[in-house]
């Protein structure tokens, strides 16, 4: 059976299978390991390489000066940079979770290098006392670093994102610890770093914490730990004791999971934990694999190796390969492990007799017919779990044959891990270098996977992937064109702006305005101006190109988007870098952001608009801007009526005045601001002569009546010819101000003094508001108008004389009226009825 | 069976703006959880009207705010920290810096937080830069760009849109509006056809549709968008119908009493209380039955209809105690009986009403108004102003029918104007040049330059209509007694076949004129403006009506909304109406927007 062979490879420990593929063959040359200080991300990550100077080595054929080399998992290089930090020897390196490699060196300084092998600035430093005492040891997780001195003492750096150092608690030990491991911040009940220490001469484990130090294991551990390492999810501690045993125990070491004898009582080099179920020890030439039981699987190398965890097993990278160590899947197990006689196995053999047109292929089908779902699916996962790619397409083509006969699978299924194998192959493509496996991707999220194939400038892949999976592309475009500019400083303006355009088009509503912000910190201004004249949201756009000195073009884009806001923006911004004239020359020219410009003015910055009127010889503004402020000295508390500071007042308005007068356009306003002025004299001298402070800002009719209620008619005569009031109003403002003061008789001699030139109504409504129906009978009759007088008779309840008027008028409608207003007097209704019957026939029209 | 669909359908659209309401609530809600702890809720007064209808006091006090008015004296309160919830503008601002100096020179710690409505501004955090508080306040925004006032009837709450527009050059409102919109189409869809006319909505529906373009509205996924139409009508177009009284009942209502937010505020004795000298406040909205039922009729028919009402239940009464009664007979009584409330509370309301309405001075008015709409003689208007500002009537009375006078002469004779002018100025004092000049630029009273079309315009859209039957009307007209409101006839057409039949009259009123269709439907081949039930473009699939929103930049009277109603129930009408407006108005407050005086 074709089966035989796969499972072949496989390792039985205690009751699971476990394999070892080989995934690249290392393409680098001359390197050796056991020369090196080697970094290797997980996730299949890249590798960074440098000479390790704490060891002595030979020199070929290569330079002395020590050389930085990163490289994919599949050895083919990225980039490399000559190391010429001061600073000491490097204690660690490690990758962050953003991909970023930072190396520790003795005093203290952090370098952190990009994928590309760039510095990224600045450094960090962990502090005086590390720079003073010197670093000794460092133990990396995630995205942080713990630093012990040579002196003992703890620094950590929990988040390199926000890298500052914190110090941790005093361990108060003499020597340094025989091993260190930290539990990261996301395990730990106080959400900090905790890191196990241990300790030579002492059966202790110290956990050293921001705030404290704490003994674990007290009379569970029977000497000292020579190595430790805590399982990827915090909870497990697997350490290698003083007399040569494996122990693994809960973290905080208060039980004893497993204890097993290993062949040597020195300590290995390397441990490691291979998924959650199994521990990887290593020795000069020996890889030994430990279970929960059973014996231990063994491998042998000839050369160095080094353990890189995943979550699910260890890829091991030695100078010529790099293997992927996991158990087996179940699927896989089922289908491949020798006799298996499950469904999968059986739909998969039964592929194998389809495809060599057996009969047996029906047979077998035949035998599994109501397992088949389970079958089918078995195929699929376990076709997700392999790295060989026709091992891929055989397991998916079972599982598409089982499918066939089978009615209630999902038949989305198959295609999603087609997907997936689809872009796990591309990934695992050698140029690439990322090994995922199907549990790693999905842990990563393609989000993450595509992010870090932009940082390694794969944008094509990227965007390709991106558009496979639905995914936006804008991330990847943006960061293709943001590296394309940094990139291309020799390329022309315009045709890098072609270039860019052609992409950024793939993906709409991508911020050009964040594409221009970056051209300009390459110092690509033109650039920048160009491309951020694409971007639509103006609230993006203007900003930017006020920063890039863009004004003009920002209040054009600002006042085309209607957002008024943004009119301002660029108007404060103007307004404060440029001199006043230029200042007024720009918005002059613009109506909007003129309006709005003075408009604030109005409010905040009076003698500046009036700067601005001026300039532009809108003196009619000005006028109103100095008429207005003749008030100000009214709102002063200062300014008692009366006062001297009617002087400067009423020469404001003459100001105004003269400046109206000197338009033709503002005769009017002009002849208004010296009547205005001529008006505040005259009311400053009746309160002078009348003693009281009560006309100083009335109107001209106003003060007529208030001189003639106060008995002063000669004054309010002269205000009336200073200002030649027509009789018209005069007479309304007379009558009205003799009825307040109920003076009925000098009101009927004004009465009699010549013919009102308005007649009597200004009197009889004077008479009727003040309630005086008998002061109103007097002039009714005077009325020239029938109706009029029909009207005001009924306005004082006089119903047969208003009918009588009304007939008089011959008006049906002002009857109908009146009987309206006299609805609730029955006998008053009743003469508006008979009146209007008589109407009703001679007056058709 | 299409009654019960076409009251469904209104259901719907109503459900919908209650929810916006809902939005509105949360998100305020939300602003005061993130603040930890006891807190000082401090609203300009302006917004704490609009706000009192997305939400209730009480409401506001179970999440640990004590509730207070801004204004520049300083705040008296135990908490230590203190929200501003203000309108975005500079004036207010100055306020809240007074309240903070304060604060310091007491010596006083507080956690200052700045919330803007709708948005926060550059220049109100200039103001806020230049007293050296910025660092010391945290700024947020509240989002409120729309108000829902009643079910069919949304706010922007811009009371000075119109008069910032015509005379400041300020055209911030429009922006707010276009954002309203967009935001309503983030849940109603992508508005398929525009009308606009005058050059306020023509830049409103451009900054619309850059902003879906600039943020689009997804509307792939929605097969039919709810709101089939969008209409916009700068108030400017038509300045006659909001100066002219309103003759509804809600629209006396307003021209008398003033309401505010959906509610009137009047001495309680009036409204039958006891409480002395007490000011109550009488809500007025559609959850009152019997108002919705008579709120857009006009007044005369309204008292009618409220002497039948008490007079059956009189009747009923009476029967009630003589005779013996069947029980489901008691129970229809004591339905009946449960109105009772609200018909008292309208018969009050109706008789404090008449008290104005039967005032010479009122029917004086309106009979000027009617005679100046017809347009036909010059001299009686002419003296009748005159003599108004002869006798110092208010200042409002004879602006608002001297803007009528000038807006349908489109304008008056130099000599006239600077007369008139002098007179004012004379008789109000010179402080008002301010008025004067605002309404010159506003070009409500202005100079006559060219002559009026105002004739020709009444007479093609027949705005004056003889034998109007107020009680069975059956044209708009019978809101205003004869006189059919010029922006809501231009309404109906826009609705009824678009705005090519009445291009010729568009193009004689001020500002530009647009129809669009926009979004997936841009591309559509059938330009056809809808065309009503016929074609059958106007059904939402399901057979509900569609949505047609109207929005008024600029204002809008109550009248108005009334005639809008009354479109909406005629036969043959294929569209619901959803009005959306800057302010709601009428001819007083819109005079008063104008009005600023020197010294003020």
């Amino acid at each position: 059976m074709a089966n035989v062979s796969v499972a072949a490879e496989w390792q039985l420990l205690y009751n699971r299978y476990y394999r070892k593929p080989e995934l690249y063959p290392m393409r680098w040359k001359h390197v050796d390991l056991a020369r090196h200080k080697v970094a290797a991300a997980p996730f299949g990550g890249p590798v960074a390489v440098i000479r390790d100077d704490s060891k002595i080595v030979q020199l070929h054929a290569e330079s002395a000066l020590r050389k930085l080399r990163l490289f994919n998992s599949a050895g083919h290089p990225l980039a490399d940079a000559v190391w010429r930090h001061p600073g000491g020897r490097l204690i660690g390196m490690s990758w962050t979770d953003d991909l970023t490699l930072v190396c520790v060196v003795q005093d203290g300084t952090i370098y952190r290098y990009d994928l590309h092998a760039q510095l990224v600035e600045p450094n960090i430093s962990m502090g005086k006392e590390c720079f003073e005492q010197n670093v000794a040891d460092c133990v990396f997780w995630g995205n942080g670093v713990v630093c012990i001195t040579e002196q003992n003492q703890l620094f950590c750096i929990p988040d390199f994102r926000n890298p500052k150092p914190v110090p941790l608690a005093d361990p108060m030990i003499e020597e340094p610890p025989r091993c260190i491991a930290v539990i990261e911040p996301q395990y730990t009940m106080s959400g900090n770093v905790e890191v196990l220490l241990g300790v030579a001469d002492d059966p202790v484990v110290l956990v050293v914490e921001e705030d404290g130090v704490q003994r674990l294991g007290e009379g569970l551990l029977r000497g000292p730990l020579q190595k430790m390492v805590v399982s990827r999810d915090g909870k497990w501690l697997a350490s290698f004791t003083h007399d040569g045993r494996l122990l693994v125990t809960t973290s905080d070491l208060t039980g004893i999971i497993i204890e097993r004898e290993c062949e040597s009582s020195l300590p290995p080099e390397q441990i490691a934990w291979c998924g959650m179920d199994a521990v990887l020890l290593y020795w000069d030439d020996m890889l030994l694999m430990m279970g929960p039981d059973g014996d231990p699987v063994h491998y042998f190398y000839d050369e160095p190796i080094i353990l890189i965890p995943e979550c699910d097993g260890v890829r091991i990278l030695s100078n010529t390969s790099m293997e992927f160590l996991q158990r087996v899947p179940d699927s896989t197990v089922s289908i491949f492990t020798i006799g298996s006689t499950s469904p999968a196995a059986l739909l998969y053999d039964a592929l194998d007799h389809f495809d060599r047109r057996s009969a047996k292929a029906d047979e077998n089908l035949r035998l599994i017919k109501p397992s088949l779902p389970e079958a089918v699916e078995a195929c699929v996962d376990a076709s997700g779990h392999e790295f060989d790619v026709s091992r891929q397409r055989t397991l998916l083509r079972a599982a598409s044959y089982g499918q066939a006969f089978c009615s209630n699978f999902q038949r989305d299924r198959i295609q999603e891990m087609c997907k997936i194998l689809r872009v796990l192959n591309a990934v695992r493509s050698p140029e690439i270098g990322i090994p995922l496996s199907i549990q790693q991707y999905k842990l990563l999220s393609p989000s993450v996977l595509i992010g870090r194939l932009i940082n390694a400038h794969r944008h094509l892949l990227a965007l390709r992937i991106s558009e496979y999976l639905g995914m936006n592309q804008e991330v990847v475009i943006m960061h293709w064109a943001c590296s394309k500019i940094t990139a291309s400083l020799s390329i022309p303006d315009a045709t890098l702006l072609d270039i860019l355009l052609d992409k950024l088009k793939l993906c709409k509503g991508i911020s050009y305005a964040a594409v221009a912000a970056h051209a300009d910190k390459n110092g690509r201004r033109k650039l920048a101006a160009m491309l951020v004249d694409h971007e639509p949201r103006s609230s993006k756009q203007v900003p930017l190109l006020l920063s890039i000195g863009e004004e003009d073009t920002a209040l054009m884009k600002a006042t085309e988007s209607g957002d008024i806001d943004l009119v301002y923006l660029v108007l404060f911004h103007i307004w404060q870098k440029r001199q006043s004239l230029e200042f007024f020359g720009t918005i002059q020219a613009r109506p909007l952001a003129r309006d709005l410009f003075i408009t604030y003015a109005r409010c905040y910055k009076h003698e500046y608009l009036k700067d601005f009127f001026l300039s532009t010889g809108q003196l009619q503004d000005v006028a109103f801007l100095l008429w207005k402020e003749s008030w100000e000295f009214v709102k002063n508390p200062m300014a008692s009526k009366g006062s001297p500071l009617h002087g400067p007042r009423i020469k404001l308005i003459e100001k105004a005045q003269s400046l109206f007068a000197e338009t033709k356009e503002h005769v009017f306003e002009s002849k208004a601001a010296e009547e205005h002025a001529k008006l505040l004299r005259i009311q400053h001298e009746l309160e002078v002569t009348t003693k009281q402070a009560i006309f100083v800002d009335s109107s001209i009719s106003d003060t007529i009546r208030t001189c003639i209620v106060l008995g002063n008619h000669r004054a309010a005569m002269r205000v009336k010819t200073e200002f030649k009031v027509s009789e018209k109003r005069w007479y309304w403002l007379k009558v009205f101000a003799l009825a307040t003061i109920k003076d009925w008789v000098a009101l009927e001699k004004f009465s009699k003094e010549k013919r009102p030139p308005i007649g009597y109504r200004p009197f009889v409504e004077a008479c009727i508001e003040a309630d005086e129906k008998a002061e109103a009978i007097k002039y009714i009759p005077k009325l020239a108008d029938p109706r009029e007088r029909a009207e005001s008779y009924a306005r004082i309840g006089l119903v047969k004389e208003a009918a009588d008027a009304a007939s008089q008028a011959k008006d049906g409608e002002l009857l109908g009226r009146l009987k309206l207003t006299f609805a609730q007097n029955a006998a008053a209704s009743s003469i508006f009825d008979t009146l209007r019957d008589r109407l009703s026939f001679p007056g058709a029209s | 069976m299409v009654e019960l669909l076409l009251q469904f359908r209104g259901k719907i659209a109503t459900a919908k703006l209650l929810i916006l309401r809902e939005q509105s609530q949360k998100e305020l809600i939300n602003i005061l959880k993130n603040i930890r702890g006891k807190k000082c809720l401090v609203i300009d007064p302006k917004l704490g009207d609009s706000l009192s209808l997305i939400i209730q006091t009480s409401l506001l006090k179970e999440h640990g705010v004590e509730l207070r008015h801004l204004s520049a004296d300083h705040i008296q309160t135990d908490c230590t920290k203190v929200v501003y919830l203000v309108q975005s503008q500079p004036n207010l601002m100055r306020h809240i810096c007074s309240n903070i100096h304060h604060d310091e020179s007491k010596g006083l710690q507080r956690e200052y937080h700045v919330y803007f409505v709708p948005r926060r501004t550059v220049v109100c955090e200039k103001v806020l830069e230049e007293e050296k508080l910025h660092n010391m306040v945290t700024i947020g925004e509240y989002p409120l760009y729309i108000v829902p006032m009643d079910e069919d009837v949304l706010s922007f709450e811009l009371d000075l849109a119109y008069k910032e527009c015509q005379v400041d050059g300020d055209t911030s409102s429009l922006w707010h509006i276009a954002k309203a919109i967009h935001k309503l189409e983030f849940s109603f869809g992508v508005i398929p056809n525009l009308r606009a006319k005058g050059k306020a909505s023509v830049r409103v529906a451009d900054i619309l549709n850059r902003m879906q373009a600039e943020e689009p509205v997804n509307s792939s996924d929605m097969v039919m968008p709810e709101i089939n139409t969008l209409i916009l009508l700068d108030r400017e177009v038509d300045m006659v119908t909001p100066l002219c009284s309103q003759l509804t009942y809600e629209g006396l209502l307003d021209e008398f009493l003033n309401i505010k937010n959906g509610s009137v505020e009047l001495d309680a004795s009036i409204m039958g209380l006891q409480q002395e000298g007490k000011k109550t406040k009488v809500p007025l909205n559609s959850t009152d039955k019997l108002f919705k039922e008579i709120r857009d009729l006009n007044f005369e028919v309204v008292v009618q209809i409220l002497r039948q009402k008490a007079t059956s239940m009189k009747q009923d009464y009476t029967e009630m105690t003589t005779t013996s009664q069947s029980v489901s007979e008691l129970k229809d009584f004591v339905k009946k009986l449960n109105s009772l409330p609200e018909i008292t509370r309208h018969i009050n309301l109706a008789q404090h009403l008449t008290t104005f309405t039967s005032k010479p001075s009122f029917l004086g008015q309106l009979d000027m108004e009617h005679t100046i709409v017809e347009s036909q003689s010059y001299d009686i208007c002419f003296d009748y102003i005159e003599e108004l500002i002869h006798k110092q009537e208010p200042l409002t009375t004879v602006l608002r029918l001297l803007i009528l006078f000038s807006v349908t002469n489109s304008g008056l004779p130099k000599k006239h104007f600077d007369y008139l002018r002098r007179e004012l100025l004379h008789s109000y004092g010179f402080e008002h040049i301010t008025t004067l000049n605002n309404l010159e630029k506003a070009g409500l009273f202005k100079k006559q330059e060219s002559r009026s079309n105002w004739l020709t315009i009444k007479r093609a859209l027949q705005l004056v209509v003889e034998d109007t039957d107020t009680a069975n009307p059956n044209d708009i007209s019978y809101v205003f007694s004869g006189y059919a409101p010029f922006s809501i006839r231009l309404i109906q057409h826009a609705i009824r076949s678009g705005w090519r039949p009445v291009e010729e009259i568009l193009k004689l009123l001020p500002g530009p004129h647009l129809e669009t269709k926009r979004g997936a439907f841009s591309n559509s081949p059938s330009f056809d403006s809808l065309s009503g039930v016929s074609t059958g473009i106007a059904k939402v699939p399901d057979g509900r009506r569609a949505l047609v929103l109207v929005v008024f930049v600029g204002g809008v009277t109550f009248a108005e909304i009334s005639a809008l109603r009354f479109l909406c129930s005629q036969e043959g009408m294929a569209y619901d109406l959803i009005i959306a407006t800057t302010k709601i108005v009428n001819g007083q407050t819109l005079v008063e927007t104008f009005m600023e005086k020197l010294g003020g």
